[in-house]
């Protein structure tokens, strides 16, 4: 899979800690999620685009699928 | 830090802690002689009790951990069942050869603790490598 999540992370300036606090997971998930080393759960997938106010897909997707 | 410790971080700290602290307590007394016969198997049995303690707040640590850290847990308790499991079967085989000292279980389990931790770190070193 491939997300959007640094591009997105960096708009608004955040540190990774930033975004993780606001996710309330661990700083090390959210650069394995920006790495592309762990897909998120469906959950937490959906607070990360309600987090940026985008749908899903326009996060995460895969090669050739959306986002990308 | 990975793993930002929290309240049960310090419940595990605690519980161990309170059971080495019986397990000392609990030796001085059987090198002295000062427990009546009926309630030496008691006495033995207390440091035991802490660790039921330890291992509910071990499970609550875990349910703490967000789901990436839950999964590196889990894959690393794996390499420790598999890691322990193996030397404690290798080690007991070659000691009923008599390749390698035999000694009662009694003084055994002290190094089977270490060797349980030992092999837990070394499964969160491997597993972590993976998701850095």
């Amino acid at each position: 899979m491939t997300n959007r999540l640094r591009v997105l992370r960096a708009e608004r300036a955040w540190s990774q800690a930033d975004l993780a606090q606001r996710l309330s997971v661990s700083r090390q998930t959210v650069n394995a999620i920006e790495t592309g080393k762990y897909d998120p759960s469906l959950p937490l997938a959906f607070a990360i685009a309600e987090l940026f106010g985008q749908p899903i897909e326009a996060i995460f997707g895969t090669n050739g699928g959306p986002h990308a | 830090m990975l793993c930002r410790p929290n309240r049960f971080t310090w419940y595990l700290l605690g519980w161990a802690l309170l059971s080495a602290l019986l397990a000392l307590v609990e030796a001085l007394l059987r090198r002295g002689e000062l427990v009546p016969g009926g309630l030496r198997g008691v006495v033995a049995l207390l440091p035991v009790l802490p660790m039921v303690g330890y291992f509910l707040a071990l499970t609550r640590w875990v349910r703490s951990l967000d789901e990436m850290q839950r999964l590196i847990q889990f894959e690393a308790l794996l390499i420790q069942f598999a890691v322990t499991a193996l030397s404690v079967m290798g080690y007991g085989v070659l000691a009923e050869t008599g390749a390698v000292p035999n000694p009662p279980v009694g003084n055994l389990w002290p190094w089977l603790w270490l060797l349980l931790f030992l092999n837990w770190s070394l499964g969160q070193v491997i597993v972590r490598r993976r998701y850095r």
